[in-house]
């Protein structure tokens, strides 16, 4: 009995010396973000902008929006990411108050808000909010339900003014500091506003698409010249702004008759992406009936916006594609979120699986 | 001049003003056009009720069919949102201390009963936290946002204090003459 106390005691004595070999850790200062490298993307979700390294699959940080925040706008040259966001003072209800929050890069943290009308749409809609042109003005959709667009000033932090877009929505920002707008009655509205971010003029094509019979997308894309339109049955528009007014390409075709023949549709939530050097489209497809629009895709469909051709199909039995994004690196990733809330990096030129990020569920990527 | 006198005038003046207009009128106007005029005003009264939405109060009662707190059932063919029958509320009433967005979408929905179309209002429940069951997201002729009056996307907690999202009603506004 006494061997088995004195060994005990030498055997507490042994650890507790080995205890005070370590030196205690202390809490370290906050890490600080680094310049965006390549391949770097945002997940934006209901609640926050997550950053990721598509290359490697690492978590970089995040920002916090609203949960009616539509979309996160950054500003690579201003080093600042932009978020709409309403609040309740009591959470779900109380005084309502809408803001445009002004994140910083380094820290990812809110450094500045300007008070807007309380009026922001509150779906995740990437072309609700757009950067214009001259890197100053941000424009943000309303609806209440009357439909205009909020400009605020980002350098001197102030609210401009509000520019009226009855039966318009969406901000499809062009050069001068112009927008776009897409209309109910199958037109597009061009939007002129001068440096001081108010409207000085307006103008509108005539009516090129049936909203009844096969609308376009509310998911516009950015291309090199201008915008790309992709209507619910997969006919493309070309859209492009020149000086006062809005040059619309003739429909070509993403379903061609053959197609067509076998059901194939687009569908899905930010279903399409382009790179805008390489010319290439990326869209999610499958195959199903009418309305089946926010259907995720089998294939991703890839396109040359030079040919208007088809180059490939990529297809994704076990994991249909809900979100998409084609990072705009020269050797760019294809990001697919899926509805299981797993982003699945691909590269995007040789179509090959290179890793699967777990959570959180994007609603939209955006490319940094 | 005495404080009657001046009564009496100005009753005087009435009288013949009114009369003067009376025959003005009778001048200008024939009977028939008099009468056609008030004939379309009693038409109009008598057509106002037949509008979509006063006619749904009209209706005696629309078949049914299904269960209502599933996503299937046939009113909820182009809703997107959560069924508020799964969240303490019915098929036309908000929860408890929801409030009824007066705006609303609308879609088209064929009844399996008896085989027509009803014109659906998707009124939202507003000013509570979203309630996370039965989740539904039915698209027939859903139409993007910009056109918003048929686009089950949008959160339609309009003209009401807080523009939260609680869940969503099926409301039958009447028969609809849409085909397919």
């Amino acid at each position: 009995m006494r061997v088995i106390i004195f060994t005990g005691l030498c055997l507490l004595l042994a650890a507790s010396m080995a205890n005070a070999q370590i030196q205690p850790q202390t809490m370290q200062p906050s890490e600080t973000m680094d310049e965006p490298g390549k391949n770097w993307f945002m997940s934006v979700t209901r609640d926050a902008g997550y950053i990721f390294d598509a290359s490697n699959g690492e978590m970089q940080g995040l920002i916090s929006i609203s949960g009616h925040t539509p979309a996160v706008q950054p500003s690579l040259a201003r080093r600042e990411f932009y978020a709409a966001a309403s609040y309740y003072s009591r959470g779900v209800y109380g005084d309502r108050s809408d803001v445009l929050t002004i994140h910083d890069f380094e820290n990812l943290s809110p450094v500045a808000e300007v008070k807007i009308p309380n009026k922001i749409t509150s779906l995740d809609f990437r072309a609700y909010i757009g950067l214009l042109s001259d890197g100053k003005h941000v424009a943000v959709s309303n609806m209440t339900p009357a439909q205009s667009v909020t400009i605020v000033d980002v350098e001197n932090r102030s609210f401009v003014g509000e520019i009226s877009t009855p039966g318009c929505a969406l901000i499809l920002p062009v050069q001068n500091n112009d927008f776009m707008t897409l209309c109910g009655d199958g037109t597009l509205m061009l939007v002129e506003v001068d440096g001081n971010g108010s409207e000085s003029n307006r103008s509108r094509t005539s009516k090129f698409f049936d909203v009844q019979d096969d609308p376009v997308y509310d998911r516009p894309v950015e291309t090199a010249a201008g915008w790309l339109l992709v209507t619910n049955e997969g006919k493309a528009f070309n859209v492009s702004a020149a000086g006062n007014r809005v040059n619309v390409g003739n429909a070509w075709d993403i379903v061609t008759t053959e197609d067509a023949e076998e059901n194939w549709r687009p569908g899905g939530k930010q279903l399409y992406s382009i790179h805008k050097r390489l010319g290439l489209l990326y869209i999610s497809m499958h195959q199903g009936k009418q309305y089946t629009h926010y259907e995720p895709g089998t294939e991703v469909w890839v396109f040359s916006l030079a040919t208007k051709k088809r180059i490939a199909r990529i297809e994704l039995a076990e994991t249909p594609a809900e979100t998409i994004m084609v990072t705009q690196e020269a050797e760019p990733l294809l990001l697919i979120a899926d509805e299981e809330g797993k982003t699945h990096v691909y590269d995007a030129l040789r179509f090959t699986h290179e890793r699967t990020i777990e959570g959180p569920q994007a609603d939209l990527f955006e490319d940094l | 001049m005495n404080k009657n006198s001046i009564v009496d005038r100005t009753y005087y003046w009435i009288d013949q003003t009114a009369r003067q207009q009376t025959l003005n009128l009778a001048r200008l106007i024939s009977r028939r056009n008099f009468l056609s005029r008030l004939g379309m005003m009693l038409a109009g009264a008598a057509t106002f009720p037949l509008l979509p939405v006063s006619r749904s109060f009209a209706q005696e009662s629309v078949p049914e069919i299904g269960n209502n707190q599933s996503c299937e059932y046939w009113r909820y063919c182009a809703l997107g949102g959560t069924l508020c029958t799964c969240c303490g509320g019915t098929i036309t009433s908000c929860p408890p201390g929801a409030e009824p967005s007066p705006i609303s979408w609308v879609g088209t929905c064929r009844n399996p009963v008896d085989d027509r179309n009803y014109l659906i209002s998707y009124n939202d429940c507003c000013g509570k936290s979203v309630c996370q069951r039965c989740g539904c997201h039915n698209t027939e002729r859903d139409k993007p946002v910009y056109f918003p009056s048929n686009a089950d996307s949008i959160l339609w907690c309009f003209g009401v204090d807080h523009r939260t999202y609680h869940c969503t009603v099926a409301v039958v506004l009447g028969e609809s003459s849409t085909d397919n």
